[in-house]
């Protein structure tokens, strides 16, 4: 139920006012959970309108072999020569894209997120970049976690500056939000411990921003971690923020995405996973927290297309986008469908309330979608919802 | 230019009213019950009504004519009968033709203390109310039949009489009724016309009236120069409001919100108004219905809902109940075109289950701990009602489980069949151990819809009188609503009120659960726009409208588990039942499936304490 301490929050948000870590807490902890989303979509809503942003990307990974051993990761973690491990060649990675992209309705966006394979020559992704950039140019290249490029500065024996100075000159445009898991040492020790650390992390998307890359920030929450370390986590990507907006960085995070734990197929197995009612808590919490952070993105593959939709009216105002193949969550039993189409995803949206909108990568808007659905796919017409239905065969 | 389409009743108290209107050429007019008449308009069929004035109450936001039908004294049309004296009556049968006399009857009999009021019975055709008058039961008999009846009793309580002296406002039983801005002039001055010409014929309506009846034309000329009244003046007026206050204040009726053409419209309430009174317990209108339905947000609706759903039930308890959902056959005639799963008779994947594959599924349920099977098939003419009572005598012999089976398509399936009456197949499978009825099969009580989604479905009516049948019984069932095919809002609410009415008359539905069509290749409707949004804003609102529905279940199955989380935050107390198998469902696309420790867990997950029940809700351990 609603508490004095919500109502002195709420009060907070609507002044304007940042909220503190003991605000944070609160918020995971007190009031309803109505009560704490009606407060996330007036900020959502203050921000953005009715609008509900997606885009048309595709994902690749072109290996699942992988040094580290997360606990909380079901897709890599293999050793070249196991019998699941795929490495492919830039060749083969063409090869793989080219099967999932329509010449006729190119996607404005490749993402790619691999694991960290200690065999394959930094010029690999050079020129995984360079061969991407020759064939579809106006396709922009947002790959490698802030984990990967750790690894690469550490395992090539270059700095992070070196490592962005020729990725970028191979093409790459911006950084996924991957990696960041929980940073705070107690749980990172725990389900992360031989990757990029919390202030490694924090490190590379810094000197993204100064030069110019935007980049998302993720957050895996609902396994061993508690709210404290969730609000932690959300005060570092608030500080990093701040920072890009006091130096004047050209760039800055751009969305701000929780990825929902599941347990199928990894090293914890034992845990529940999460609810539908704490996904939403979380989203509105971080609507709340990150008021320096344009966009919160609920991100479908993680929280179901179902729990997504929900999720637009709890502060987020992003659904991802269409994603030919997604392994990783794939491989963690998420029940998801592998892809969604753009009338997939409008639907989706408008299901929600809210008017679809497709960006690009830096939230360039590509096209506003109509509220209802196209008039030549109606037969039957609720107008008052602005539905659509159909029958198929009128007997 | 279009005709004007109107709805009045066949009562021959209405007849001045609608004097000549038959034989206008720009007059679309049907005659029927007081109920048709309602559905009629409630469901956009007809322009202007003689609505009971508890109906237009139940519509809310109506215009009324100053023309209608009121008594100032005794109407003698509208009477409960008894063999001692009303008010010491310990049973109230109740007639099915009006809501509007059953709510004054039982205003009036809560007035004068009788003990009656809290369980009248389900309503049944006036004979049969009449035939059960006799010892501590009285019957509350209206219209036509009451003129018939008010000599064979020795004690007759004329209820507008009644009413008259304990308020002394004369009582309004029906008026014309129209949307707003629907009374134009063409209108005004075909039903002037019409009351006036009739007004002027009533001896000669009586006369004729009686003449077909064969019966002395006397009483009934009195009965419509002195009884009834037409015009409804400042007193009228002033009588109607009473009655919506009192109806009101009892629960009975939702807060009136009519005005007489000519008035201002009142100011409208805000949503967040609305939202208080019904979680203070105030009956919502249709008309504030699709206003929360419209204009309320997905935040205050679930937290209104899950107000309603705190008081009615304990607030941190969700039931749930392992039985298990066996198709017996998927052989079916009617073709429904969001199902999947049916097969024409003759295909060759049709399929009737064995007794082997029968006794395997059920005594997996008894393994698991379940405590009934809920059986249910398609429409398959090859099964006839013996075969269902050895099925069902062989199920109850062996396996001991509770059977809640067959949707009222069904058992009037089989009632056709057989060439029997609904009563008489209800009776005989209850004999072999039909212990409820689920709720499957009411998609939307409104039969437009009907009609898009399956040519051969049952009416929505034929939906709610075997429901009514199986109340009468004792049987309990379940009500569904299946949206997202071809409905919009305005249906989905009055699917609503159709389970609100029936419940008030016979108290049988346990709990409520809805979804929306689940698009899947072989259903012959296109997915439309609903999603999981719109699940729980009708969930929330269902919750608020079925004030007297005890629980709300969450449709996991369709939504999936985590929506089914959050349904428990929008009015639902009930996680319904545990999956082994639904056909019907998961031919159409749907997967979830959950065990009992499974549904434990993520009941638990979201915060609350979990007991199993049986079909009554009757807990059967300790929450936990
Ligand atoms: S989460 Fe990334 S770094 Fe960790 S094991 Fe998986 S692929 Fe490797
Ligand atoms: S829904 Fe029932 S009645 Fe309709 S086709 Fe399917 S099995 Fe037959």
């Amino acid at each position: 139920m609603k508490s004095a301490r919500f109502d002195e929050i709420a009060a907070k948000v609507r002044a304007g006012e940042r909220l503190s870590e003991d605000d944070g807490l609160a918020l995971f902890v007190e009031p309803d959970l109505l009560s704490l989303g009606a407060l996330a979509n007036e900020v959502r809503e203050q921000r953005h309108g009715d609008r509900a942003y997606f885009n048309r990307n595709v994902r690749l990974e072109v290996t699942n072999v992988c040094v580290a051993s997360c606990r909380f990761c079901s897709f890599a973690k293999l050793e070249e020569g196991h019998p699941d491990a795929v490495t492919m060649t830039v060749a083969q990675a063409l090869e793989n894209l080219r099967g999932k992209i329509d010449p006729a309705a190119l996607p404005t966006e490749v993402h790619v997120v691999n694991g960290l394979h200690a065999g394959l020559p930094f010029s690999y992704y050079e020129d995984l970049l360079s061969a991407l950039r020759a064939e579809w140019p106006t396709i922009h290249r947002k790959c490698f976690t802030a984990v990967e490029i750790v690894f690469f500065a550490q395992h090539y024996g270059m700095t992070v500056d070196a490592v962005f100075d020729r990725l970028i000159a191979a093409g790459l445009e911006s950084l996924p939000g991957g990696g960041a898991e929980i940073f705070h040492p107690d749980v990172r020790a725990r389900i992360a411990p031989d990757k990029a650390s919390a202030d490694e992390w924090l490190d590379v998307h810094r000197r993204a921003h100064a030069r110019g890359m935007f980049t998302n920030a993720t957050m895996l929450y609902g396994h061993i971690e508690t709210y404290a370390h969730r609000v932690d986590h959300l005060l570092r990507l608030r500080a990093l923020q701040d920072e890009a907006i006091a130096k004047n960085h050209p760039a800055r995070i751009q969305a701000f995405i929780p990825l929902a734990f599941h347990p199928d197929g990894n090293g914890m197995k034992q845990l529940p996973g999460t609810t539908g009612i704490d996904d939403l808590r979380t989203l509105a919490v971080s609507r709340l927290m990150l008021d320096n952070v344009d966009h919160l993105k609920a991100y479908w593959v993680s929280s179901t297309p179902k729990v997504a939709q929900i999720g637009l009216a709890f502060g987020a105002d992003d659904v991802d986008g269409t994603i030919v193949s997604e392994t990783i969550y794939g491989a963690a039993g998420k029940k998801a469908p592998e892809g969604l189409t753009v009338d997939d995803l409008t639907r989706l949206i408008r299901e929600a309330g809210r008017v679809p909108v497709e960006r690009d990568t830096l939230y360039r808007v590509v096209q506003e979608h109509p509220r209802a659905a196209p008039e030549a796919t109606v037969k039957l017409r609720d107008r008052r919802q602005g539905r659509h239905l159909q029958v198929l065969d009128e007997v | 230019m279009e005709r004007i389409r109107i709805a009045g009743v066949g009562f021959l108290n209405a007849a001045p009213l609608l004097a000549g209107l038959g034989d206008d050429p720009e007059v679309d007019l049907f005659v029927g019950s007081p109920a048709e008449v309602t559905r009629r308009f409630a469901e956009g069929e007809a322009d202007v009504a003689l609505l009971p004035v508890a109906a237009a109450i139940q519509l809310g936001d109506l215009e009324l004519l100053d023309l209608g039908i009121s008594s100032a004294g005794p109407v003698r049309s509208v009477v409960v009968v008894a063999e001692r004296p009303v008010a010491s009556i310990e049973r109230l049968v109740l007639d099915a033709s009006s809501r509007t006399s059953v709510v004054l009857a039982r205003l009036e009999l809560a007035a004068r203390g009788c003990p009656a009021l809290a369980h009248p019975t389900p309503a049944l055709p006036p004979d049969e109310a009449v035939a059960l008058a006799s010892g501590a039961t009285g019957a509350l008999v209206i219209g036509d039949p009451a003129l018939a009846v008010e000599h064979r009793f020795p004690h007759v309580l004329d209820l507008a009489q009644s009413f008259r002296e304990r308020t002394g406002h004369p009582f309004v039983f029906a008026a014309w009724a129209a949307r707003p801005g629907a009374f134009d002039a063409r209108t005004l001055d075909r039903l002037r016309t019409a009351a006036k010409k009739g007004l002027a014929e009533r001896r000669a309506i009586a006369e004729a009236w009686a003449l077909e009846r064969k019966l002395p034309a006397e009483g009934y000329v009195r009965y419509l120069e002195e009884s009834i009244h037409y015009e409804l003046g400042p007193a009228e007026r002033a009588g109607l409001l009473r009655f919506a206050e009192d109806g009101a204040r009892a629960g009975l009726l939702p807060r009136a919100t009519l005005r007489f053409v000519g008035e201002t419209a009142p100011a409208k309430p805000s949503v967040d108004a609305i939202l208080d009174r019904v979680v203070a317990g105030e009956r919502l209108s249709f008309h504030e219905a699709m206003r929360l339905h419209d204009e309320a947000d997905l935040f205050s609706l679930g937290l209104a809902a899950d107000a309603v759903r705190r008081r009615k039930n304990p607030p941190d308890v969700v039931t749930y109940i392992v039985d298990r959902n066996v198709n017996y056959t998927n052989v079916c005639t009617t073709s429904c075109k969001f199902c999947a799963f049916y097969r024409p008779v003759g295909h060759e994947d049709g399929y009737v289950l064995s007794r082997e594959q029968l006794g395997a599924k059920l005594q997996e349920v008894v393994d698991a701990g379940g405590v009934q099977i809920l059986l249910q098939g398609g429409l398959n003419p090859a099964l006839r009602i013996e075969w269902y009572e050895d099925l069902f005598r062989w199920m109850k012999g062996t396996y001991g489980l509770g059977l809640h089976a067959l949707s009222p398509e069904e058992i009037l399936h089989l009632a056709a069949l057989e060439s029997l009456p609904v009563r008489t197949v209800l009776d005989r499978l209850h004999a072999a151990g039909l212990d409820s009825v689920p709720g499957g099969g009411a998609e939307i009580l409104v039969d437009r819809v009907r009609k898009n989604v399956a040519k051969a479905k049952c009416t929505s009516e034929e939906w709610l009188s075997v429901m009514r049948t199986a109340h009468r019984m004792g049987l309990r069932s379940s009500a569904t609503m299946m949206y997202g095919t071809t409905d919009r809002a305005e249906d989905r609410v009055l699917h609503l009120l159709k389970v609100r009415d029936l419940q008030d008359e016979t108290g049988g539905f346990t709990a409520f659960f809805c979804w929306d069509f689940q698009y899947e290749r072989g259903t012959r409707i296109a997915p439309g726009d609903h999603g999981t949004v719109l699940y729980l804003r009708t969930q929330a609102l269902a919750r608020l409208l079925l004030d007297n529905v005890d629980h709300v279940g969450a449709s996991w199955v369709t939504q999936g588990p985590e929506v089914g989380q959050l349904a428990l935050r929008f009015g639902a107390d009930d996680w319904g039942s545990v999956m082994f198998e639904e056909n019907v469902v998961s031919s159409a696309g749907t997967t979830f499936r959950m065990n009992a420790a499974r549904i434990e867990d993520v009941v638990h997950a979201a915060g609350y304490r979990v007991t199993r029940r049986n079909v009554r809700y009757d807990h059967l351990d300790e929450p936990h």
